[in-house]
């Protein structure tokens, strides 16, 4: 076992991840992720499919690097962008996501997604990628109750925002603080983050 | 087939409470207690104290203590002998015992001014308690035998980590944790009973029927079968609290008998990127068909 800490990137980029009640301004830094792109209804099949894909590809290459030596990390929560979802649901466009740290290269996720199809684990693998995402200046607030009800919480960070001075661009974002497939949906907690830039 | 009844369990109960009035000096332990009720060791602490409303041992404890206030007040017995009667090995045991239970120590018990110490009622009056949480969500799910690797832990629960650590490097790192793997806690012993060195737990994962080898790491089948699941929010250090509302209040009204196996713990999210307050754990009480 590695006598190192383990890095937990949550805890290093703390203040990215606040989680307040009222709408607030965070700073994101330039962040690598492992994630996996789809269309359709979230909780269908393929989203199933790809979260399934990019947990399983995120748990392999954190343990084969700790096994090898090369040190230990925390998975980290579970996060998303959506996009395209002012129609119906079978056409939302999504990105899962988890942070990873900068030493995860291709060669990690070569190697995980050959061992997971080798023990029959590999279904959606090959969709999961490497990604550097900075999104800059954001609004930031912790959504609880169901996902249906996030536009509640969303128009208010789009009003604190307007009062700023600044409008959204780019992608809604999601950190997922809570499980859905137990925590009944009134108590789910959700940070919701969106990107800003100046109003013109 | 007859179903068992809460009156089927609480003459259970009192059987043992009558067992342990009428045994106070002989050691009085689970297996034999459980066999007093007909109920298996690995359940019978938890129907104990969830019906009772305090533990096995802490109950026995009480009433030693409430027999040696009698007798410090109707004798002119030794206190050090009405310790040993009391199985304590020493007057200072017991009289630290005492003063936790009466907050009164023995020799002040005996002056002229001590307090009324209230007694137990006859165990023949005994009622189950009510349940703390009527509306307790709890499902019967049919459950298919699991195949699983396993680590064993030995020792206090909450030490169970390197256990985990060991298992899920060497599984992680093979590419055996992909989409649909459980990450279950096999509970053999209760902590309140055995010693907190001697109690056992196996963290498992799910493995495919078909893997052939797994390393140094132990395969086991956890029977399947009915279960009664319910989900424990939050620290694990809580479980207990689940445990005897499920095993000691559910149980005994829904109608079933309890299976003698350890019950399952099915770990949802990981404490390694979840704070205490978020976790998620299923627990599984295994029943008997009916």
């Amino acid at each position: 076992m590695s006598t190192t800490e383990k890095l937990d990137l949550f805890k290093l980029h703390k203040a990215e991840y606040a989680a307040p009640k009222e709408p607030k301004l965070v700073e994101v830094g330039p962040a690598e992720y492992l994630t996996i792109e789809g269309r359709g209804e979230p909780g269908g099949e393929d989203f199933q499919t790809a979260l399934g894909a990019l947990y399983g590809m995120a748990f392999t290459i954190k343990m084969t690097r700790k096994i090898e030596g090369l040190g230990d990390y925390a998975v980290c929560k579970l996060e998303s962008q959506w996009w395209n979802i002012d129609g119906p649901k079978d056409g939302w466009q999504w990105k899962m996501m988890i942070r990873t740290p900068e030493f995860v290269g291709q060669d990690d996720l070569a190697s995980a997604a050959a061992k997971l199809v080798e023990k029959k684990k590999g279904a959606g693998v090959d969709g999961v990628k490497l990604e550097r995402i900075d999104e800059g200046r954001c609004v930031q607030m912790l959504h609880i109750g169901p996902y249906d009800k996030e536009h509640e919480t969303i128009a208010k960070m789009l009003a604190f925002a307007k009062e700023k001075g600044l409008a959204v661009h780019g992608r809604h974002h999601e950190i997922y603080v809570s499980d859905p497939r137990r925590v009944p949906p009134e108590r789910l907690k959700t940070i919701l983050r969106h990107p800003l830039r100046p109003a013109s | 087939m007859r179903t068992t009844t809460l009156e089927d369990y609480r003459e259970r109960v009192l059987r043992v409470l009558l067992h342990i009035q009428r045994n106070l000096d002989e050691p009085l332990d689970l297996v034999e207690l459980a066999g007093v009720a007909a109920f298996s060791p690995y359940h019978f602490h938890r129907v104990f104290h969830g019906m009772v409303g305090e533990s096995l041992g802490g109950y026995v404890r009480r009433l030693r203590l409430e027999r040696a206030a009698m007798a410090l007040k109707g004798s002119d017995r030794p206190v050090v002998e009405i310790a040993l009667d009391s199985g304590y090995s020493s007057h200072e045991a017991f009289t630290r015992a005492f003063r936790a239970a009466f907050r009164v120590a023995p020799s002040e018990y005996r002056g002229q001014h001590a307090p009324e110490i209230p007694l137990s009622v006859d165990p023949r009056e005994f009622r189950p308690l009510e349940p703390e949480d009527p509306a307790m969500r709890v499902e019967i799910k049919q459950v298919e035998p699991l195949r699983v690797a396993f680590v064993r832990h030995v020792g206090p629960y909450n030490q169970c980590g390197d256990a985990w650590d060991k298992l899920t490097t060497w599984a992680g790192s093979e590419g055996m944790i992909g989409p649909g793997t459980q990450f279950i806690g096999l509970c053999w012993d209760d902590p309140e009973i055995t010693p907190p060195d001697k109690v056992r737990y196996d963290a498992c994962i799910t493995i495919d029927r078909d893997t052939e080898s797994i390393g140094e790491f132990g395969v086991q089948e956890i029977d399947g079968g009915p279960y009664a699941m319910t989900t424990h929010f939050g620290p694990y250090e809580e479980f207990d609290k689940t445990y005897v509302k499920l095993i000691g209040q559910w149980a005994p009204r829904s109608g079933r008998e309890l299976r003698p196996l350890p019950c399952l713990e099915f770990y949802l999210n990981s404490p390694e990127n979840t704070g205490p307050e978020d976790l998620v754990t299923d627990i599984y009480l295994p029943l008997e068909a009916c």
